[in-house]
């Protein structure tokens, strides 16, 4: 089993790429599990036709530990296993606590054993703010971590702050950075800076992807490229990115 | 001129509910909660201090230290007791795992002796930041590989929901045990803060076929403690021990044999007889102890003829089904203190609704406690401390968690106890205020 959390500043298109990514390793044969650590609890809604489904703070909320695991997760396209950890009411509460709540309840309830997904994806919200959103990538979550940026510098800028938590929780056994994708939007110079960013980072970009209309009319359909628009130039990309996202993280090339 | 506020006493909607009026498991609405001070009951750090040699440290907030330091002072075992205190820092600057491990390493190194086992006790605060606890853990334990660390918690916010801190602290005082070759002949019963009573049918049944039975409450020395390890079989009969069974179960392969604590013949008997197949030896016949029962139960009901007798939820666990085999044997139970019941009482609720739909059902932890009446217009006898405390009696049998009684020797004892508390009162009030009763007492 493949552990990797994916970080990046807000908006950059974590949800988009990982949804993407998670649809071209189910179709290539892999059990991939995506866990959204986002309280906006759309990380996954991609891969089920853009429903709302029920997170797992919902859950814990509504019926405290009486439910069961296969309450937490909704069946995605391919069989992707999509999990919301959810969070609390917008500018209430805390979001970190939530991740963390519902990451200790998914473990809990054998989510792992049970599923076996050959790949887990944690897309989580945005940087490492607090130790909730430290938390997949602790022992036992993610082992490695990869980031998504674009050349845009303040992209760049939460990508560095990223890599810097990464690095600083070394030391702690946490996981470590797998290395960047970008996500290209047109900038000047962009490959050179994120080029740059990643020597920085003594780290390397190991994918790419363009930036495309497709994305946009396939999540308008409330679908990934892959389901949507299978033989197209982006669903290509997806599928190299998912190679190459396999291979950095140690797994068997698709 | 002064003028009471609040409602008058004896005039609190709701309380008392008849048992034939109310609303299993929750028969009263969860609020605001009041303590009373009938203390006799354990707390986590009584608990703690049944490993012998073990120092507890507990990791919070100084406002939240308050009761576990007195407790400690107050059982007189400051020297195996450290604190460290949390901070508004200590959150803001984010590296609460240093402020524990630091502050752990410079209390052992500080002791006179290095403890062969550390508990240390981390709190709400590092369970709301997500505190990395593991990470802290494999650190103490290899900066001291000759102490045994153990996870354990003070975290209220946990109280009702998943495992509460009884249930977390019962489990994790074995969690320092380290696997040993199982000895088919031993056996461990855990989960208890009262050692079970020799004469209970578990001791005839075990030691009479040549099983050693082992009970942390009797271990003198860390190594005592640590044969425990030895047990192919643990059990427990206490209900909040019954993750402590389970996890010896899954961590050190001894097998769960769970029995729960009843006041129900039929269910007493099962109990034993799934013990003897488990163990493999004969099963008795039964019939002589449930005749001891009937006969030690009539003896004191005739002795106690109409007194009213009230029970409550500290003395035994299922209160409702200590007043059921009470009131079918002529004892007239009129009041049970309880603010919820477990599952395994629902048979005696229903039961009870239609033996004695009068009884009252009182809560403990409201805080209209506080202000009903509590002088007994007759001569009430009280089963447990807070019953003994609500109805203002001396005549109270003073027993906390079931004393360690159990099965049909349990009862006897229980009838036994009921009649000598009958005849001659007691101090309540200095009983009842010492905190963990039979742990060491300063007051």
């Amino acid at each position: 089993m493949i552990k990797i959390a994916v970080y990046g500043k807000g908006g950059i298109g974590k949800s988009t790429t990982v949804s993407n990514v998670s649809a071209a390793l189910a179709e290539a044969g892999y059990r991939v599990m995506q866990i959204g650590c986002d309280p906006k609890a759309d990380s996954t809604v991609l891969l089920h036709g853009g429903k709302e489904i029920r997170t797992v703070l919902d859950l814990v909320r509504e019926r405290g530990d009486d439910f069961s695991l296969d309450e937490m997760v909704t069946p995605g396209f391919g069989g992707v296993a999509c999990v919301e950890a959810g969070g609390p009411t917008p500018g209430l509460g805390c979001a970190g606590r939530g991740i963390i709540a519902a990451l200790e309840k998914l473990k809990s309830k054998g989510a792992y054993e049970t599923y076996r997904p050959d790949i887990v994806f944690y897309d989580v919200l945005g940087d490492v703010v607090c130790g909730g959103f430290s938390m997949p990538m602790r022992p036992g979550y993610a082992e490695k971590v990869l980031i998504l940026t674009s050349g845009e510098n303040m992209a760049i800028h939460a990508a560095t702050n990223i890599a810097a938590a990464v690095e600083n929780f070394r030391s702690r056994g946490y996981a470590s950075l797998g290395g960047l994708i970008l996500n290209r939007r047109c900038v000047k110079n962009e490959e050179k800076k994120v080029k740059e960013l990643a020597e920085n980072l003594h780290t390397s970009v190991i994918g790419a992807l363009d930036r495309s209309e497709t994305v946009l009319s396939a999540e308008e359909l409330g679908k990934t490229v892959i389901e949507a628009f299978p033989q197209s130039r982006m669903a290509e990309e997806y599928r190299t990115l998912a190679g190459k996202i396999l291979h950095a993280c140690g797994g068997k090339p698709c | 001129m002064l003028k009471r506020a609040g409602p008058k006493r004896a005039e609190i909607p709701g309380i008392p509910v008849r048992i034939a009026d109310a609303r299993f498991p929750s028969p009263f609405l969860p609020g605001l909660e009041y303590s009373a001070p009938a203390r006799g009951t354990w707390n986590i750090v009584h608990t703690g201090m049944l490993i012998p040699g073990a120092h507890q440290i507990f990791v919070c907030a100084q406002g939240c230290l308050r009761g576990v330091v007195l407790t400690a002072a107050e059982m007189g075992v400051s020297d195996r007791f450290s604190t460290v205190a949390v901070r508004e820092k200590d959150v803001l600057s984010g590296d609460m795992e240093k402020l524990i491990f630091d502050g752990v390493s410079d209390i052992i190194g500080k002791l006179p002796e290095k403890p062969p086992a550390v508990l240390v006790f981390t709190s709400c605060i590092h369970h709301f930041i997500g505190c990395d606890l593991p990470l802290v853990y494999r650190h103490l334990r290899k900066k001291f590989p000759d102490i045994d660390f153990a996870d354990c918690y003070m975290n209220p916010i946990m109280r009702k929901s998943g495992l509460n801190p009884d249930q977390t602290m019962r489990k994790q005082l074995y969690s320092l045990l380290k696997p040993r070759k199982l000895n088919p002949k031993s056996v461990s019963i855990v989960g208890n803060d009262f050692a079970t009573d020799k004469k209970s049918e578990l001791y005839a049944l075990l030691a009479g076929n040549g099983f050693t039975v082992r009970e942390i409450t009797g271990c003198k020395t860390y190594e005592e403690y640590q044969q425990m390890a030895e047990s192919a079989f643990c059990i427990s009969y206490y209900p909040a021990a019954k993750a402590a069974g389970d996890e010896l179960e899954r961590r050190l392969g001894q097998k769960h044999i769970c029995i729960p604590f009843s006041f129900n013949y039929d269910e007493i008997s099962e109990n034993l007889k799934y013990l003897c197949e488990t163990v493999s030896i004969r099963t008795p016949d039964f019939s002589p102890g449930i005749a001891r029962c009937e006969a030690a139960l009539g003896k004191t009901a005739e002795e106690l003829g109409d007194t009213p007798v009230a029970v409550d939820c500290t003395a035994f666990p299922r209160p409702l089904g200590l007043a059921r085999l009470l009131l079918s044997h002529g004892f007239h139970v009129t009041r049970v203190y309880a603010d919820s019941f477990s599952s395994s009482e629902h048979a005696d609720f229903d039961a009870l609704q239609s033996l004695a739909p009068d009884l009252l059902l009182y809560p403990v932890s409201q805080p209209a406690m506080r202000i009903l009446p509590r002088s007994p217009a007759e001569k009430t006898l009280a089963v447990g401390q807070k019953a003994a405390y609500f109805t203002g009696s001396g005549y109270f049998v003073n027993l906390v968690e079931g004393g360690g009684l159990y099965g049909f020797s349990g009862i006897c004892r229980l009838a036994e106890v009921m009649s000598e508390a009958f005849r001659e009162p007691k101090n309540a009030r200095h009983l009842i205020q010492i905190k963990g009763m039979g742990c060491g007492c300063c007051l």
